[in-house]
């Protein structure tokens, strides 16, 4: 059983969360808080397993308070919800400390598979960052860096490409006419590849390609 | 030869009489030239050519006395019609005078000009932070709620129901990601949350996703900190620099540089796209001079025929003197 705590200034918005979570048998949300200082405070107190933070709260953003927690010796893993669909968030969380970064407009889709992945110690990587990062490192490629040595096999060339355009797998999958499953497939190991799964090797490539500072 | 500068403009027009009047009684007193009691017709018509010459001189004199400040009214029209410049401080007496004070009124005008314009900016970022805040904070908050509630609902709803609920949901998700780009245009978060190395660096993302042009971005490590406001014209003239890359350039690569040089802060956009000649001083370039005066930082354009567009702004770190 996942013990998470769950902090959002907005009442509904946490109630709407809980609910989605509950609905998963291996999901139980232990504890709520407000704002950032009281996220803070409940981890002091109560076990859990996953923290669940909002962005922008009062008293203490979202991104304060990841870095508090996890500054703790055994820290909970931790994701961000967020109304900012823009990399630098998401790169901000993870140099905070966060292992992913769930939009909210997507959140009914992909908080439960964050919640898991989070647990499964994998970074939640959201659409957007995740073909800004492949796009970077293609002209990266394409510019004669040195980037982190890896061999793609032809098919992973192929939807890297169209990661970098900001496909989906669905579209991905209409237009190599294999399964988005496979496509799914493709994707973690390409991610794996790049050194792009882990959280410290993705803030470690970020910094080095000059998408957020040290 | 030149009329002393502090002469009164009375004085200088009846000194110019006084010497006329003189120089004729002189000629009547110590020339042979008389006038009988009665007067002779050759009499009559030598001090008839004496007051023609007279006249004449007295008119010639005013009007070159007279000359710099027809000169001064000419300039004031050009000043009304034109862009205000500064008076040359010329001239005599009065006419100094005037400039003098005209100079003053320019210079006082030109400052109200830009306190009103710098307070009327600060009040337009403060209108658009508070919309977008309540974009986010509230219109976001409850969309996010009906798409959560609608997610719940379906996973308990009849099967017939649930492609209906899932298409209002898409429509919910929808509104959601339109807020989302509302706030954001309106008022970049990520300048308050991160600052401005982060904001440039989003900015540039933003612009490849959209003109598929690639962007080079080099953020010097340790600037200086600008004021709130500074911060705020480099993010917005950053932002007018790509948008002109992107809709007029037809640029295929960017680059975005913010450095220090001396003690300076300097943003740079180079595009490699068709540039243009002349000023073309569109409403953009016009923006942007205007948001620089407000920090007191210079802006430079700098453009050539298919040789690309370099934007650059120069603004001053203000030292911070310790309390």
């Amino acid at each position: 059983m996942i013990r998470i705590l769950l902090a959002d200034d907005h009442t509904l918005v946490r109630r709407g969360v809980r609910l989605i979570l509950e609905q998963e048998p291996d999901l139980t949300v232990v504890a709520e808080a407000a704002d950032g200082a009281e996220a803070v405070e409940r981890v002091r107190d109560t076990e859990v397993d996953l923290v669940v933070l909002d962005i922008a709260m009062p008293r203490m953003t979202g991104l304060q308070a990841a870095a508090e927690i996890a500054r703790r010796r055994t820290p909970p893993r931790i994701l961000m919800l967020s109304m900012h669909d823009n990399e630098q968030y998401f790169f901000g969380a993870l140099k905070a400390g966060a292992s992913g970064y769930v939009l909210k407009s997507v959140a009914d889709e992909d908080l439960v598979g964050a919640c898991r992945a989070a647990m499964r110690g994998e970074t939640f990587l959201y659409p957007g960052a995740e073909s800004t990062l492949v796009r970077d490192y293609l002209d990266r490629l394409r510019r004669g860096e040195r980037v982190p040595a890896s061999v793609l096999t032809a098919r992973e060339d192929q939807v890297i490409k169209l990661i970098a355009e900001g496909r989906s797998s669905r579209e991905i999958a209409r237009e190599l006419h294999i399964a988005p499953k496979t496509v799914e497939g493709h994707r973690a190991n390409i991610l794996g590849k790049l050194g792009m799964r882990d959280r410290v090797e993705l803030t470690r490539y970020a910094i080095r390609a000059g998408l957020i500072e040290p | 030869m030149r009329l002393p500068s502090h002469l009164p403009l009375f004085w200088t027009i009846f000194l110019l009489n006084g010497v006329v009047l003189v120089v004729a009684v002189l000629l009547l007193l110590f020339s042979p030239a008389r006038v009988s009691s009665d007067a002779v017709p050759s009499e009559i018509l030598v001090i008839g050519i004496g007051l023609v010459v007279m006249l004449l001189t007295d008119a010639l004199l005013i009007r070159w006395a007279l000359a710099p400040l027809h000169r001064l009214i000419a300039r004031l029209e050009d000043i009304a019609r034109l862009e205000p410049t500064e008076l040359p401080e010329e001239g005599s007496g009065p006419v100094l005078g005037i400039a003098r004070s005209v100079n003053g009124l320019l210079d006082r005008l030109a400052e109200e000009r830009r306190t009103g314009d710098a307070r009327a900016l600060a009040a337009q970022e403060a209108e658009r932070h508070r919309i977008a805040q309540e974009l986010h904070d509230e219109v976001g908050q409850s969309l996010t709620v009906v798409l959560l509630g609608l997610k719940q609902l379906e996973s308990q709803a009849p099967a017939a129901l649930v492609p209906d609920l899932a298409a209002v949901r898409e429509s919910a998700r929808a509104g959601l990601d339109d807020v989302r780009r509302v706030a954001r245009r309106l008022r970049p978060g990520v300048l308050e949350d991160l600052g401005l190395a982060s904001a440039l660096a989003a900015l540039a993302t933003d612009f490849a996703d959209h003109s598929g042009a690639s962007v080079r971005r080099s953020f010097a490590p340790g600037l200086p900190p600008l004021s709130p406001e500074a911060e705020v014209v480099v993010y917005r003239v950053a932002q007018e620099a790509l948008t002109n890359a992107a809709r007029h350039a037809d640029a295929s690569g960017v680059e975005l540089s913010l450095q220090k040089v001396g003690a300076h802060v300097v943003l740079e956009v180079r595009d490699d796209g068709r540039g243009f000649t002349g000023l073309e001083e569109g409403s953009g370039l016009m923006g942007m001079r205007e948001r620089a005066a407000l920090v007191r930082a210079e802006l430079a354009v700098i453009s050539r025929p298919r040789r690309g567009t370099t934007v650059r702004l120069r603004v001053p770190v203000t030292e911070e003197v310790p309390a």
